[in-house]
Formats: structure tokens, sequence, C-alpha cells
């Protein structure tokens, strides 16, 4: 062993414990997610397991009430996401300002809560909030008397509020820590050259953002496509399925209708597609900077 | 005495020596004796029935010296616990059952029949009195199959709740006698200034397939299903029923279809609905003056007669054994079950804000001044269709179905004829992968 090289036992004794950690947690339900949806598997009819091939597969690339599920989920997405980014890249701004400091700290201390609420919470907050009689959103509309929660376009856009008002902090500190990030000098340099803010932001600013916003693609698409919790506390998934996102159409049929060999089949394609989709954001946002 | 008889004689005095039956009569003290210190496992719902055992408990908890370990859980997450927890090998001794889970769970043979308790003289009651249950409900929850594997527990009808006070406001001196009259007559009587005449729990879960969609095609002579188990939702008379839903929603509150229970308890409560129509354990929470502002109004009547009859919703639950279980948590867990559903506590169990499925328990007819909604709910236990929701072990699927397109039927997404359509050819698609077309499983449901 050459000196200050570190032998490849010392290096396994090391990180074996987080693979095996990671395996485990991970890695095996994974695997074991692979097997049952090759299978006939069911939780009430187990007598019955049997090997069916690609067959679950098939009926749920053939299913339109997935693609249904899918497409409303990417809907959310498109319409969540944009907005979350808008407002929060003008917080993130704003608290880039010089001066003010306590009311900054505050500030940035506050955007925490949102994200530290149990979704579940939050969607058992929406039922009281969005209620059609009582709820404090009608009451502040000056005592509107929109139905919420038993429309199912009104129930949507409440469920894009709350992704927004959960998740538009996040953001915001994300593109913060990016702003931060931005040599002092070049920053001022570029606003003496020009009192253009916009270019200032898109040829010195944006470029130091890009890496925070792919992340954010990233995970906001992740939890996107697994919001389960505070959609299920809300509309559990209704009314009619007007917000039945995919993983609660996940949830029904393994743990509802207890078939868990097309669940998984279905949770593996939602794994699928969300690696596809982390792979194109890193490609074309990193070939852009 | 012959060498036979003498062996009987002889085991007949070492039974009573050891037994429960020591000085000849039969005490649950002594029953429980040799399971003292057993600790048995049940899920149980938050609801008022619940409430009204849990209350009762450390009488039974004393005198037997079993512990019975509580898990609470919404009624929406307890099939799915006891089927994992049956799967897995857990620790769940006792099985609660509703009504509709009782084909799927005696199927997978995770409980055990009564027989195998009520055989065994150390264990059953001498005044367990199978015969008092009422037929209907001993058989819809707890039988499958012509066997009785669970003892009705939490039990409901569906009755008519309604408000005396608005309906006599508005000139009526009763109830509908029928769903057309509640419509056509009462409907545009009660309905304006925020308040409704009606609201219909219709919420995308086991209330939409339950208390919705099940509640108007009966009267109307509809069923899911004919003889042959194929698709009867597009027969005259189910379509019927279903269009009536819909003509009737007018007189609902805006999104009835995010109603749940609680929202409609709680509209009718509020003294924003004239009627409504749930089931008999709702019954302490609107006459409660601390949960509701109408509780001197409420009167129970049975649901209303369709062109079929008065066909009111059944649904409860039973307690069986889970087969799970070791020998003394059995024997424990059909202590307690035998126990909680007994005569003797039946009365104690009403007074607390429970349904006795017992006959004797409502013998005792001023107790009909106390809880009005005794007389209609020994009627619609008469009357009631033991198949309301099918029982099998495939309603799990077909509930969901149920619940997807009833709720876009009432929606407006697809007419009454599409949905249906496209529902029976889903559910048929379910049946037929189970083998009950190839007869493979029997036609029972």
């Amino acid at each position: 062993m050459a000196h200050g090289k570190v032998s490849r036992r010392t290096l396994f004794a090391f990180l074996s414990p987080a693979v095996l950690g990671l395996a485990l947690v991970g890695i095996v339900p994974l695997l074991y997610a692979l097997w049952t949806s090759l299978h006939f598997f069911n939780l009430t009819k187990l007598r019955k397991v049997k090997f069916i091939g690609l067959e679950n597969y098939g009926s749920v690339l053939t299913d339109p009430v997935f693609w249904e599920a899918m497409g409303r989920t990417f809907f959310l997405l498109g319409t969540a996401l944009p907005i979350q980014i808008a407002l929060g890249l003008v917080i993130a701004l704003v608290l880039h300002q010089p001066g003010l400091s306590l009311l900054k700290t505050l500030t940035r201390l506050s955007l925490v809560l949102p994200m530290a609420t149990t979704y579940a919470v939050v969607g058992l907050l929406g039922q009281v909030m969005f209620n059609q009689k009582f709820g404090v959103v009608n009451q502040l509309l000056g005592g509107a008397d929109i139905n919420w929660i038993g429309d199912p376009t009104n129930a949507f856009i409440m469920i894009i509020f709350w992704d927004v008002w959960q998740w538009t902090p996040f953001v915001a500190l994300v593109m913060l820590a990016g702003l931060a990030m931005v040599p002092g000098e070049i920053e001022e340099a570029a606003q003496l050259e020009t009192k253009n803010w916009w270019t200032v932001l898109r040829y010195v600013q944006l470029p130091f953002l890009v890496p925070g916003l792919v992340a954010v693609l990233i995970l906001r698409t992740a939890d996107t496509l697994k919001l389960f919790d505070m959609v299920f506390t809300l509309t559990r998934g209704g009314p009619g399925a007007s917000t039945e996102f995919i993983s609660l159409m996940i949830q029904r049929v393994g743990f509802r209708g207890f078939d868990q060999g097309l669940a998984s089949a279905q949770a593996i394609i939602l794994l699928i597609i969300t690696i596809i989709l982390a792979q194109i954001y890193i490609r074309v946002f990193y070939k852009e900077v | 005495m012959n060498l036979k008889s003498l062996l009987i004689a002889l085991a007949l005095a070492s039974t009573l020596a050891t037994g429960a039956l020591a000085d000849g009569h039969w005490s649950l003290k002594k029953a429980a004796e040799p399971y003292a210190g057993t600790t048995i496992d049940v899920v149980f719902l938050l609801r008022p029935g619940y409430e009204a055992i849990e209350a009762m408990l450390p009488a039974f908890e004393a005198e037997t010296g079993i512990t019975v370990n509580i898990i609470k859980h919404p009624y929406e997450n307890a099939l799915g616990e006891q089927v994992r927890d049956f799967v897995a090998g857990g620790d769940l001794d006792i099985a609660l059952i509703d009504l509709v889970w009782i084909g799927n769970f005696a199927e997978n043979e995770w409980i055990l029949p009564i027989d195998e308790f009520t055989s065994n003289p150390d264990l059953a009651d001498p005044d367990l009195d199978i015969d008092d249950f009422f037929p209907l409900v001993l058989n819809a929850f707890g039988g499958w199959n012509d066997v009785i594997y669970g003892l009705p527990f939490d039990n409901y009808s569906g009755l008519l709740f309604y408000n005396r006070c608005m309906l006599e406001e508005a000139g009526f001196d009763g109830p509908p006698e029928t769903w057309e009259e509640l419509k056509d007559v009462y409907g545009p009587a009660l309905t304006g200034d925020g308040k409704y005449a009606f609201a219909l729990q219709s919420k995308r879960n086991e209330t939409q397939s339950a208390d919705s969609f099940a509640r108007v095609i009966w009267p109307f002579g509809g069923s899911f299903l004919d003889e042959n188990f194929r698709s009867n939702l597009l027969s005259a008379e189910s379509q019927a029923g279903l269009k009536f839903r819909q003509d009737l929603m007018q007189y609902m509150p805006d999104g009835i279809v995010a109603y749940d229970h609680a929202e409609v308890v709680n509209a009718f409560a509020q003294g924003d609905v004239a009627m409504i129509t749930e089931w008999s354990a709702f019954y302490s929470t609107v006459v409660s003056p601390e949960t509701s502002k109408v509780a001197d109004c409420v009167e129970i009547a049975p649901e209303p007669k369709g062109p079929a009859g008065r066909k009111p919703a059944l649904g409860g639950f039973s307690l069986a054994v889970a087969a799970q279980a070791d020998d003394d948590e059995r024997a424990a867990a059909w202590l307690f079950i035998q126990w909680a559903t007994s005569k003797a506590n039946a009365v104690e169990y009403l007074e607390r804000g429970g349904v006795p499925a017992r006959k004797s328990a409502y013998a005792d007819m001023s107790l009909a001044e106390t809880y009005k909604f005794i007389p209609a709910l020994v009627e619609s236990w008469q009357d009631g269709v033991p198949e309301f929701r099918p029982r099998f072990a495939e309603w799990p699927v077909l509930t969901e179905i149920v619940q997807e397109w009833g709720s876009k039927m009432m929606l407006g997404e697809v007419s009454t004829e599409e949905g249906a359509r496209i529902l029976g050819e889903q559910m048929e698609a379910v049946l037929e992968e189970a083998g009950y077309y190839n007869g493979e499983k029997p036609l029972v449901q």
C-alpha cells in the first residue's frame, strides 16, 4: 500500500454500513416490488399467487384510468411548479437585497414553517379552512359561497393552492442559497454596468441558480409524483376522480383493492418515469449553463 | 351400571369438577379462570358503539383477568389494517367484520366458526341464546355460506332522521312515506334560504357505494347483480333509482359528493338539512344537546318506501375469533365476544350509545320512549336485504368501481346509463376473473 492511500478494506468498512442500510430500506423492497409486479399477487387471494410475466405491466399501460391519473398529476406539476419557481425567485431576490437584516432573518425563519407542517395536517387544515359554510377562506372572500371541496375544478385549485403554499418557501430558500453563491464583486460590477435588473439576473445570477433550480425540479417532480398524504386527508381523490393523482391511485389499487401485483407494476412504471424526467432535467438544464 | 355408562359418568364428573360448570352453574369468572392474564387484541372503530363497550370493559377485565387491547382505527383503515395483520400472521385475536367483509374473511379462513366454541360447555354461556339475535342481522353480519362465524356487535339499519320542527314549519305533520313524496312534495317545500330538504352522504369511499348508490337502487327494485351474477345496473329498476338520485340532488346541499357521514350528521345537527337517511349508530350524536342544535326536534322513522317497498340500508359489524390466535387467546377472545354481545349486557350497551342486535333488548317498549329509533330499527330489521351490498370476497374491488362511477354519475360526468354500462362491465370482469362464471365459485353473495 502506497503511503497516504487508504486500503480497500478500510474503504469497504466505512462504506458497507451505509450500503447495507440503503440496500435494506431501498433496494430489497424495490426488488420485492419488482417480484410482485410479475405475479398475480392479491393479499386476499394469496392461495392464487402465480407468475404472470408482464401481464400487470400490460394492464397498467393500457388502463385509461392510470393515464388519466398520470395526466392529472402532470397537470398539477405543470401548474404548481411554475408558480412556486416564480414566487420563490421573487422572494429570494427580495431577501437578497441589502439592509433590513432582522426582518429578513425573521422572514427566512418563517419560510420554514410551511415545510415543517406535516402533509396530512395540511390536508386536515384545508378541510376546515375551505369548508363552504364555516371556512375562513370563504369568509375572507367576503362571505362567498364557493363550494371548494365538492366541486371538481375548485378541489383541484385548492390542491394547487396548498402545494404552492407549502413548497414555495423551499424554492425560495434554494434560490436564496444560489444567489448567495454569486461573488459580490461580480454582482456589483454588473450593477454598475447596467440598471436593467433582468440583465443582471439573466447573465450574472441565473448561472449560479441553475444547479439549485435543477435540484428543485427533480425534487418537486418526485414530490408531486408521490403526493399522497395531503390529498388523501383533504379530498381522498374526489370529488369523483378529480384529484386522484397517481400515488392515490396506486394506494387504492394496492391497499383498498389489495392487488399488490398491479400496484407494484404501477409503482415501477412511476419510478421509471421519475428517473427519465430527472435525467432529462439534468441533461437539458446543465447543457444550458 | 355398565362400563360405558360408568366411563361417561366419570368423564362428566371430571368436566364438572375442573371446568366452568364446577358447581353446576356456568359463570364467566370460572370459564375465564384458565385464561386469566391473557391479552387479546381487537380493532375498534371511532364510533359510539365502540365507546359504549369500551366503557363497560373494566367489568369484564375485572371478572376474567383477561386484558382486551383495543386498537382504534377510522372505518376506512380498518379493513386494510386487519387484512395486513392476518396475512402477516400478526397479533389480532378478534376480527371486526363489516357485513361486506365476511365473505373475504371466511374464504381466507382468517376467522373461526362459532361452533368451535358453542360446542364447548366450558366456554359456551348457556344463556347465549343465539335465536335471540335478529335473524337477518345474525346471518348478514356474522354468517357466510350457512356457517355462523361472528356475533353481531355494532349494528346498523338505515333510518330516516327528520327535524320535526322544520317539517311542521313547512306544514307537514309527519315524515314522507315514500321516496317520491320526499322528492316531489317535501323537497321543494323545505329547500331554500340556505336550508335543504335532504342530504345523502355520497363521498367517494364506502359511503358512496353503501349509503348513496345502493340506497337508491334497492327501493326501486334494482340490484347490483342478477341471479346469474351479471350486472343488473342497466335494468329499468336500477336506472329508475339512479335517475331518482340525480333528480333528488336539487334538494341537497352543493357538493354533496364530498359529504361523508360527519358532514351530513353535522348539517342535520346544525339545522341546515331537514332530513337525512343515516345509520342508527348516529342517533346519540343528533339527540345530544352537546353535539346538536336540534336535539329537541329530532324524530326517527323507517327509510321511505320505493316502488319495490321499504328496502332500508343494512350495515353493521360482527366480532369473530381470529384463526391466527393461539388456543388460550381463542378461548379468551370467544369469552369477550360472547360477553360483549350477550343478552345480559344488551340494555346497558344500548344505554351507553350502542345498538344491540338482541330482540330481547327491545322487548321493553318503554325504552322506545327514550330511544326513539327503536321502533323504526326493529321494523327495518324485518325488511332488510342481506345482500344490500354483495358480501363476497370481491366486494373490496367492486366497491372501488362503484365509488368511481357512482361519483361520476352524480357529478354529471357520465349519464346514469353510460356509467352503469361501464360499471357493469368492470364488475363482470372482476367476477369472471374470480371464477363465478365458470363454476369455480358458487353464486353466493
